[in-house]
């Protein structure tokens, strides 16, 4: 049995090697030794590069991290949304509308979101009408559920269910926090069907960015689906819009083909604009279907910037109208004469995400004209889900 | 069951309306530092401050009133997820994100 040494000459001194098998000739001695010496170098060259690997990869990290934003922004998953409730008499018919509306954001790193909107509405009339307890139940639906890439400014990629991108009420002032009136615009049912979301793929970013305006589209494909929760129709179409810096004004236009049954073509044109000098909110869309057209105009003025005491200065006040023309009969979630519509609203906001809500309208038509009144609450909360890190 | 409905209503509203009254005893007694983020004393990060307050304002405003303050550990979350609905650019998220959570 050979003695073996261990190559490393600090561990040659522990071995369990007689003295005679240590003595060898001298030759071989500095053979060894050599070897030995070479093979140690080699291992701490080895061992070197591992050492300075391990402490250089988080620094490039860290490094990459820094230049990529330079903020203390966390990306931890959050629950946030929307609730309310909105006490409506239209026509003399009281409905109780509780709502929750949970939003939940998981983010997978600073370019993939998985999004979702659940709604939860109830609604609550008398058994009678206008008599009678109180019957009715919660509505429940998934809004949208859909993965978001966000490549760069120019592409983002969007697969699931999505939000419609019509116009400008669907996609943006649904949330019963944001709306400034509680009742739908007539119009708001064109683009939309069947669900209000589509099934499949959408693109959406930036065209053109200058300090003076910018340019954003939007393209998407639906398939048709009636998958409980999932329900879409075939649609394609697309939005394009242009927002002046300056004056803060938005000019935009969508474009839906409606791939099923009867194919048909679904057209808006929207201005949205904020100027910077007053607290004023103008929104206008004017829809085109073939079962009718017709137009919203909205303003909205908070009372913020007046010499009034601090507690009025929280009241915003609403105004709009509208009209809507049938055509071919009307339909498809459209009255089926030629309606008008006003509405006239006071909201009182306690804080950006509390406020009471209560409005008028009333509304015109061949076949009926209705009061609607309107008072509730609304409130937007954000809930993170992962707790905050110590410091 | 028309109690029962009505005494909801009547506990639910006056829930919500004394939280936002509570909230807005809180917000008249305290100072809002919440606002605006802190101001640095470098130009450049100055001037990069007002760039984002304007993206904040300009945006955000579009469509609902401006947030007075978000978790920050949430902040980018929320940017992300507005940024796919207001078709934001990546410089104007970078922008926001040096704003809200600087």
């Amino acid at each position: 049995m050979t003695c073996r040494m261990p190559r490393l000459p600090i561990l040659r001194l522990k071995s369990r090697c007689t003295l005679r098998e240590i003595e060898a000739p001298e030759e071989r001695v500095h053979e060894e030794m050599e070897s030995d010496i070479l093979s140690f170098v080699h291992q701490l060259r080895r061992l070197r590069f591992i050492v300075a690997l391990a402490l250089y990869l988080p620094g490039l990290v860290h490094a990459q991290d820094a230049s990529d934003s330079e903020d203390h922004a966390g990306h931890v998953p959050v629950i946030t949304g929307g609730m309310g409730y909105v006490h409506n008499v239209t026509g003399g018919v009281t409905t109780l509308g509780p709502q929750i509306n949970p939003v939940l954001l998981v983010p997978f790193g600073s370019h993939v979101l998985l999004e979702s909107r659940t709604d939860f509405t109830g609604v609550f009339q008398r058994e009678n009408q206008t008599s009678g307890p109180f019957t009715g139940k919660v509505f429940k639906s998934v809004d949208y559920a859909q993965v978001d890439w966000l490549a760069n400014s120019h592409v983002m990629v969007t697969a699931g269910k999505y939000l419609l991108p019509f116009g400008l009420y669907n996609e943006r002032l649904v949330p019963v926090w944001i709306r400034n009136l509680q009742d739908s615009p007539i119009a708001a049912a064109i683009g939309t069907r069947t669900s209000g979301a589509g099934d499949g793929l959408m693109l959406r970013g930036v065209v053109a960015q200058k300090p003076a305006y910018s340019v954003q589209y939007t393209a998407y494909f639906s398939a048709l689906s009636t998958i409980n929760q999932l329900e879409a129709a075939r649609t394609a179409g697309g939005d394009a819009s242009i927002y002046l810096t300056h004056p803060r004004l938005e000019i935009g236009t969508s474009y839906q083909r409606f791939l099923q049954d009867r194919e048909i073509n679904n057209v808006a044109a929207y201005v949205s604009w904020q100027p910077a000098a007053t607290p004023l909110d103008l929104k206008a869309e004017y829809d085109y279907t073939h079962t009718g057209n017709g137009y919203w105009l909205e303003t909205a003025y908070r009372f913020d910037r007046l010499p009034i005491p601090p507690v009025l200065r929280r009241v915003q006040a609403v105004g709009r109208m509208q009209q809507f023309f049938a055509l071919n009969g009307g339909g498809n979630a459209l009255p089926r004469v030629n309606t008008q519509r006003f509405d006239f609203g006071l909201n009182y906001y306690f804080r950006d995400n509390w406020r009471l809500v209560s409005s008028y309208g009333r509304t015109f038509s061949s076949q009926q004209d209705a009061n609607a009144w309107n008072a509730g609450v609304t409130y937007r909360f954000t809930l993170p889900l992962w707790p905050e890190r110590k410091k | 069951m028309k109690r029962y409905i009505a005494a909801l209503s009547l506990l639910i509203v006056l829930l919500l309306g004394g939280m936002g009254a509570a909230a807005l005893e809180q917000d008249s007694s305290q100072p809002r530092n919440d606002q605006k983020p802190p101001t640095t004393s470098n130009s450049r990060e100055q001037t990069q401050e007002a760039t984002g307050e304007e993206v904040f304002q300009a945006n955000c405003s579009r469509c609902h009133l401006p947030p007075m303050s978000i978790p920050q550990r949430v902040t980018g979350t929320i940017i992300m997820h507005m940024r796919v609905r207001a078709r934001l650019s990546r410089q104007d998220e970078q922008l926001l994100l040096k704003y809200m959570a600087p």
